[in-house]
């Protein structure tokens, strides 16, 4: 480790613990708080990595989330490696490998450098120029594009980590734990409220934490000291939840934010193992205070993106926080005061100053005065021209402004120096606040956008310098006004607190410095990933790109993984300035969500593998999956598919299934179909109204199929209710409808029909049906329940029983959805599973075949009959299903009745549902294949299509059930289904194909 | 009798947090706006049905949950067993339904009930949970019904870190695996 | 996300309601007696307007009451939340 870069002595870092890393295969060294690019700035490394579009080499340029340049990749692990991850924000840990991204085949020498040379090619908007022509090159353009750019590389493993999710309420979250961060959280925790205080640090204390300078005190003592005591003290504050490493990626309306907690990437890869990497804080603040800070501008000109070239500010936290001297010969640029506190803090720490070049004509501000003591040259009223070195800077030229700033006189100036600090001001991260609605004012004194009070949403503010104040009397002595006011406190300790700091006097803003040469001929980088200049901009402009928001998207500024953070604001002065327009009007690009990057795991939390969606299961789940059952997704359900036997195909066990369904008896878990327990004295009035049909007239003890539709008069589900009383009912829905017709029903009775005394429960759950089917059927529900009377006479077709298995009771039907003579028994769900082992006992003389949801779909297609979101799909009526005989057509009234004869629903062309027969009984069509009449028609009429399709076991042929234009009027015609490589012969049938005389249902 | 089996039929515990189901426990859905239901209630179970909403009552046999203006659940705070269970559905069905008082409808095996305990569970319900549990925690006999891990749930807290979480059968064997895997990161 | 002051529970995320659409539209009492024009009128016409609407909520995953709101749709911000058959707080 090169030692002489290091400063002993620093409080930040623990150089008792030596951590070893790995950059670029080489084994480096730093110690515990170090970031990695704290620690690459010890071991004199500044080039990290190569810009997007040209690949010039670049530097480690700020300390924080804003770094468009060290972007590097960590690990090489297919599963863990991470993308894209700040050099400057990721702690160092013990073991750390980091690569840098975007360079071919090493960062030092890089085979797409040479755009850099073709550079006067690729102006703004290169690629959608060159590569928009002719279209079928894309593919081959994209293939090089793909190659020479790319951001890092995705891991190509499924990811280890654990991500967690957490809600939290609370009266006041404060974002950021800089100066005035911790003097709101401790305002308002001792004021009684519940407070939650996030940094995205390891340490809080912003920037004042390190701030040790004569010039700037509290109470006395330096500004570093006096935060470090409040700090100690508010962590004893009982209301009061301090979160480090924790960055707010959003923040949404009524306070809703979202934050990232980091728990383990700071920890070396044996102390992760098991723990949770990331949380994801969904957090209901009643009040919230935004105190996220501002960042150092850099200043635009020509050659500014050579490594060593870094913020001001960025060389001072080096110093001050990590006590790592980012060069031995140091130059600042400036045009403002605060790079004269760098000054301080480097000369403090006995690094050479070769020059500060001030573009402004004189300032005498304390903190100048301060400098100037120390004897080190000021070029006033001068601005850099030129810097030279490739890989690191290495001289820099600099001449005199003139009169007007628009230019370069008198002699050039070259100066040696291996680190060039660059401050233009401050840009307030306002990022937050406008995310979450606030509108922007513009102040033109120092060209900075701030929070409009008038136009902030309720319950928040802003405060210290994302508001805007940049003096630290004025951050300690407005943010406890506003804090005071904003939480309605009368008093506050830091009423009468004492500060002294230096007062800038002299502002002077130039966005694009001039050079000697002619614009065409520099390179002042605006986007230094994206490498976009400011004469990109300009071009945008003279090719007629008005709007900030297309300047953006034609030249790339502002869109690399940094959003603009760092120079987003001279993009939009050099617009204003070129435009004539004020930069207040321009406006700005929209802040959008997240702040920084958040992992997909973050966002999903524990939502993977088994929890990725709800897994639903009935009673009977653990004796399906015992029988070897293949399950079907229907909604959330896990519904047995198919039981395959011997390794059977599904085919083959489909066939058998429903072979034995026919000849003997079939057993089926019918439980998911929803349940609704109806009860009042207007139970036969309610259903009168949401079926088709008529219901008064149903008796004590039946069942009837029912119809719902929307009132558009399409089908909207259907089931059989059954009427268990003079009041009570029991309606079952479509597995998938059950819960949506329930609150469909409700909305009914909540808003359009409050009068009526109807009750609905939801009992979906606590019964289990199980159905069985087939000639046998009646055996095995005999030998389950003995006492029970199953004479068609006592038991009929379309009616109900209630009965005792065992002492439990359960409710029988007799219904059939599959043509059979078939009961259904629901009995109470923590019963179910025995109860179908008992029918099971009871079948085995009969071959009880449990069959699952394929069966049940065949045996019911044989019979005609529909699934509502199969052969429906929102746009069929009763009518086009050929269900006329279901419309009780002398109601007043039911949901949906006017719709049926507006004049589209009436029209005879709709599609309608037919059977269809194949011409070569084996081949079996595809669900959702067109019908067309005519094959050489170009284009190709589409009549309609195939709903369901089966090979039917029990008529040795295949059958399937379509939608087609006018259908009710094409029966016995012939058509054609167009597949890839033939077309099948059909014929439109009715859609009954089998037992058409309903004979079965008695035998 | 038949087998009873139901979904979760374990107990579990990490640090001082236990999870089980309790069964066989007794579980009713009322539902009414009808002027004299209330009284009605009260003489069969010498209960009141709340009438403020997030809140319950009971005695030592029975609570009852607000659920909806018009819509409470009763359960059993013992168990108890199915004859018994049978008995009490059918007073209340003839004395409610059957007279037009409202609606009474066995719920028994609809819900599961979960009971946790522990200093940690709000802080585990709080991983999936958009409530905001504060008056919640404070008040004993409070009911929330929300969302858990995208599940509806009804919880009762009955006692200081000590609820009673019911959900649908169906999702119970989902949520209880969630709960357990979060329970593991507390 | 907002948080909707559900009449009957008092404060919730919006997770736990779904939305209904435009509220005060009346299913007409004899819907048999309207051309198709007029029916169509009470079936397919939404407002769908930019600043106060009047809308329909149910809190779906609590209550399961339904009940309106008075929301700007340009900012979220909700004015006012009553039950179903009162009438609205402020103008309509």
């Amino acid at each position: 480790m090169s030692q002489e870069l290091r400063i002993n002595n620093n409080k930040f870092i623990d150089q008792t613990t030596r951590l070893s890393f790995k950059f670029n295969g080489e084994k480096l060294y730093g110690y515990k708080g170090d970031t990695l690019a704290s620690a690459l700035l010890a071991n004199n490394i500044h080039l990290v990595g190569r810009s997007f579009k040209y690949h010039r080499p670049r530097g480690i340029m700020t300390c924080g989330s804003e770094e468009p340049n060290a972007i590097v990749q960590i690990g090489n692990d297919p599963s863990l490696t991470d993308p894209n991850v700040r050099a400057t924000e990721i702690e160092l840990y013990e073991g750390l490998e980091a690569f840098s991204q975007n360079c071919w085949p090493n960062v030092k020498f890089d085979i797409g450098g040479i755009n850099n040379f073709l550079s006067p090619l690729l102006p703004a908007g290169f690629y959608y120029k060159t590569f928009m022509w002719p279209a079928s090159f894309w593919e081959k353009y994209e293939f090089f594009i793909r190659h020479s750019a790319g951001l890092g590389k995705s891991p190509s493993k499924p990811d280890p980590d654990i991500y967690d999710h957490k809600y939290y309420h609370c009266d006041v979250l404060v974002v950021g734990g800089g100066i005035s961060g911790i003097m709101a959280a401790k305002l308002s925790a001792e004021n009684n409220n519940e407070t939650l205080l996030l940094d995205d640090k390891n340490t809080l204390g912003g920037a004042t934490i390190y701030q040790n300078n004569d010039c700037f005190q509290i109470d006395g003592t330096h500004t570093n000291y006096w935060l470090e005591k409040e700090i100690k003290k508010i962590k004893n504050i009982k209301n009061l939840t301090i979160k480090t490493r924790t960055s707010l990626a959003a923040y949404h309306g009524y306070n809703y934010l979202l934050a990232k907690e980091n728990l383990t990437d700071h920890l070396s890869p044996d102390e992760r193992k098991g723990k949770i990497r990331q949380r994801l804080w969904k957090i209901r603040a009643k009040k919230v205070i935004i105190a996220s800070g501002s960042i150092e501008r850099p200043l635009i000109f020509n050659n500014n993106d050579r490594p060593g070239i870094m913020l001001s500010s960025a060389i001072k936290k080096f110093i001050d926080f990590y006590g790592v001297k980012t060069g031995k010969e140091i130059s600042l640029f400036t045009n403002n005061d605060s790079a004269y506190e760098t000054v301080i803090s480097l000369k403090k720490s006995g690094v050479n100053i070769v020059s500060i070049i001030d573009i402004r004509d004189k300032s005498s501000s304390k903190i100048v005065k301060e400098v100037e003591k120390h004897n080190i040259k000021i070029y006033w009223n001068h601005t850099i021209v030129n810097t030279e070195g490739y890989r690191r800077i290495s001289f820099i030229e600099i001449m005199k402004l003139s009169d007007d700033g628009s230019g370069v006189i008198g002699k050039k100036i070259k100066l040696k120096t291996d680190c060039l600090g660059i401050s233009g001001g401050w840009t307030p991260m306002v990022h937050l606040f406008t995310q979450s609605g606030g509108k922007l004012k513009f102040r033109s004194d120092d060209n900075v956008f701030l929070p409009d009070k008038n136009k902030t949403p309720s319950d928040q503010i802003s405060i210290g310098s994302c508001n805007g104040d940049f003096d630290i009397k004025d951050i300690i002595l407005n943010s406890n006004r506003d804090v005071k006011t904003f939480l309605g406190i009368e008093s506050s300790p830091f009423d009468n607190l004492k500060v002294e700091s230096s007062k800038e006097e002299k502002k002077k803003n130039i966005w694009l410095l001039p050079s000697d040469k002619p614009i065409g001929k520099t390179k002042p980088f605006l986007d230094f990933q994206n490498d976009s200049t400011a004469k990109d901009v300009k071009l945008a402009l003279r090719e007629g790109f008005k709007s900030i928001e297309h300047v953006k998207r034609y030249t790339t500024t502002g869109m690399g993984t940094d959003q603009g953070k760092l120079s987003n604001m001279h993009a939009l002065g050099i617009i204003a300035e070129t435009t004539g327009t004020n930069m207040g009007e321009l406006g700005t690009t929209t802040f959008r969500p997240p702040y920084t990057p958040l992992t997909f795991g973050a966002i999903v939390g524990r939502n993977i593998g088994e929890f990725f969606d709800h897994i639903r299961k009935t009673a009977m789940h653990n004796w399906h999956v015992q029988n070897k059952a293949k399950f079907e997704n229907v909604g959330q359900w896990k519904r047995a598919w198919y039981y395959p036997k011997n390794g059977e195909t599904m085919f083959e066990a489909v066939q058998r299934e429903s072979k034995a369904a026919r000849e003997s008896v079939g057993i089926l878990d019918a439980s998911t179909l929803g349940k609704i327990d109806i009860q009042g004295t207007d139970a036969s009035e309610f259903l009168n109204r949401v079926y088709t049909n008529a219901w008064s007239k149903l008796a004590i003890g039946k069942c009837r199929y029912g119809l719902m539709l929307n009132e558009d008069g399409m089908v909207y589900d259907d089931g059989v209710t059954t009427r268990l009383g003079e009041n009570h009912y029991i309606m079952t829905t479509t597995t998938g409808g059950a819960a949506n017709v329930l609150s469909k029903l409700e909305d009914y009775l909540q808003t359009e029909w409050p009068e009526l005394d109807v009750y609905l429960t939801t009992v979906t759950d606590h019964f289990s049906t199980i159905s069985i089917c087939g000639p046998n059927s009646k055996k095995i529900l005999s030998k389950v329940i003995p006492d029970l009377d199953l004479s068609d006479q006592s038991f009929p077709h379309m009616s109900f029983k209630n009965s005792k298995i065992n002492g439990i009771k359960c409710r029988v039907m007799r219904i059939s959805f599959t043509g059979e003579h078939s009961y259904e028994i629901n009995i109470q769900s923590n019963y179910a599973k025995n109860v179908w082992e008992l029918c099971m006992d009871a079948g085995k003389d009969y071959n009880i075949t449990p069959y699952g949801t394929e069966t049940m779909h065949l045996l019911r297609a044989e019979k005609g009959f529909i699934i509502t979101g199969q052969d429906t799909d929102g746009t069929m009526t009763p009518s086009d299903l050929q269900m006329d005989w279901i419309i009780g057509k002398k109601k007043f009234d039911f949901i949906g009745k006017r719709s049926l004869y507006r004049s589209d629903t009436i029209r005879d062309d709709r599609k309608q549902l037919v059977g269809l027969l194949t011409d070569d009984p084996r081949e079996i069509l595809e669900e959702g294949a067109q019908i067309v009449e005519k094959l050489n028609q170009k284009p190709i009429e589409m009549l309609g299509h195939v709903t369901s399709s089966y090979f039917s076991p029990n008529l040795n042929k295949s059958i399937a059930l379509a939608v087609m234009k006018s259908g009710k009027k094409l029966k016995g015609k012939k058509f054609f289904v167009p597949m890839e490589n033939k077309n099948i012969n059909v014929t439109v049938t009715d859609t009954v194909f089998f037992d058409k005389e309903n004979k079965r249902l008695n035998a | 009798m038949l087998n009873f089996e139901t979904t979760v039929q374990d107990s579990k515990s990490y640090g001082d947090l236990t999870l089980s189901e309790v069964e066989p426990i007794l579980k009713i859905n009322l539902r009414s706006n009808k002027r004299e239901f209330s009284t009605k209630i009260g003489k069969l179970l010498s209960i009141i049905p709340p009438i403020e909403a997030n809140t319950s009552s009971g005695n030592e046999d029975y609570s009852i949950l607000w659920l909806s203006p018009d819509e409470w659940l009763i359960y059993s705070n013992k168990k108890t067993p199915y004859e018994q269970q049978n008995l009490l559905e059918e007073n209340l069905f003839n004395n409610i339904s059957y007279t037009n008082q409202g609606s009474v409808t066995n719920v028994t095996d609809h819900w599961v009930m979960i009971n946790l305990k522990g200093s940690k569970i709000y802080d585990l319900l709080s991983k999936s949970s958009p409530y905001d549990f504060k008056n919640f925690k404070m008040k004993k006999g409070s009911v929330a019904q929300t969302l858990l891990n995208h599940t509806d749930v009804i919880l009762h807290n009955i006692d200081d870190n000590n609820i009673n979480l019911f959900v649908r059968r169906s999702f119970s064997e989902d949520l209880w695996l969630w709960i357990n895997d979060s329970a593991r990161f507390l | 996300m907002f948080i909707i002051n559900c009449p009957y529970c008092g404060e919730r995320d919006q997770t736990e309601f779904s939305s209904g659409g435009e509220a005060h539209i009346v299913r007409p009492k004899q819907p048999t007696e309207l051309s198709d024009d007029e029916w169509a009128e009470f079936l397919f016409m939404r407002k769908n307007i930019k600043g106060i609407q009047f809308e329909r909520w149910n809190h779906s995953h609590g209550c399961r009451k339904w009940f309106n709101v008075v929301r700007d749709t340009s900012n979220d911000k909700i004015h006012a939340v009553y039950k179903m058959g009162e009438k609205p707080p402020v103008n309509k």
